[in-house]
């Protein structure tokens, strides 16, 4: 009863959600736009070393090279002959990113220039390989 | 005086809208994001392919140009000459100081391993030669 008769003077809620409510739904719009833009290519590769390795500021499409020569781009496995078109659809998307050919140390380096050579005409010009740096 | 009548019927709670259940959903969802979110810091090394035109592969001649052979067994060699891979630092910086301006270009067999070939570009760039392309070839050795 006494319960009752306080809450008549105060709101409904103890606490006023709705900042709060403002704040979390731009973190979650920002986790989603974070989680769109980065193409993981689904796989685990052993990178190999570098000392001189450096970090790339749009390396946001990541091709992975499977020891036993398989491309994995965006979650799926892609013959290489796809590759220029997918490349060719994510420049279209985003024109500032770039590609890093993740490649397993123990692939084939045959396969490296030709899926550079497909980047190259899908249209993005900056390719890099993928190194582990000294730190990591 | 009507929000006063209505604020005395003290069932209806302040706010319009109860939020407290949109707020969990949205906290689930922003959890979730969370959990899935990766933020790659991806590091490597840049790739170039040799100049293709005449004139640039004329340019590239007068300033000489440092050829490294990766063979299909993960070989380096170095003028038909093969070489121990931590030597290539070494030879790279002779060739530096010759010739400051001079291009190496990696010759990586087609079916080398990408690690040794990762390894002699780093090896390259950590002997001062930052102009590094790679070609590939597929003669037999």
């Amino acid at each position: 009863m006494r319960g009752r008769n306080h809450q008549e003077e105060e709101d409904g809620h103890g606490i006023d959600l709705a900042p709060m409510l403002d704040f979390v739904l731009n973190l979650l719009i920002f986790f989603i736009i974070i989680t769109s833009f980065i193409k993981q290519p689904g796989v685990k590769v052993t990178k190999p070393e570098a000392v001189t390795a450096e970090h790339k500021d749009n390396g946001n499409i990541i091709i992975a090279i499977r020891a036993n020569g398989d491309i994995w781009m965006d979650r799926k496995k892609v013959a290489l002959p796809d590759v220029r078109a997918l490349v060719e659809r994510m420049h279209a998307e985003r024109p500032e990113d770039t590609v890093i050919i993740a490649a397993d140390k123990d692939s084939q380096s045959g396969m490296v220039t030709k899926i550079m050579d497909e980047v190259r005409g899908g249209g993005i010009q900056t390719v890099s390989i993928g190194a582990l740096g000294q730190e990591q | 005086m009507r929000l006063r009548r209505y604020r005395e019927e003290e069932d209806a709670s302040e706010t319009g809208i109860d939020l407290a259940p949109m707020l969990d959903f949205v906290l689930n969802l922003l959890i979730f994001f969370i959990i899935t979110a990766v933020f790659v810091k991806e590091t490597g090394l840049t790739l170039s392919r040799p100049a293709p035109s005449n004139q640039e592969q004329k340019k590239m001649d007068e300033k000489g140009t440092l050829f490294i052979a990766v063979h299909s067994d993960g070989t380096i060699s170095i003028d038909k000459r093969v070489i121990d891979p931590a030597a290539v630092r070494a030879n790279v910086e002779r060739f530096h100081a010759e010739k400051p301006e001079g291009p190496v270009v990696v010759v990586a067999n087609t079916k080398s391993p990408t690690g040794v070939l990762v390894r002699v570009m780093d090896n390259v760039r950590l002997g001062g030669v930052s102009n590094v392309s790679i070609a590939p070839s597929s003669s037999g050795d």
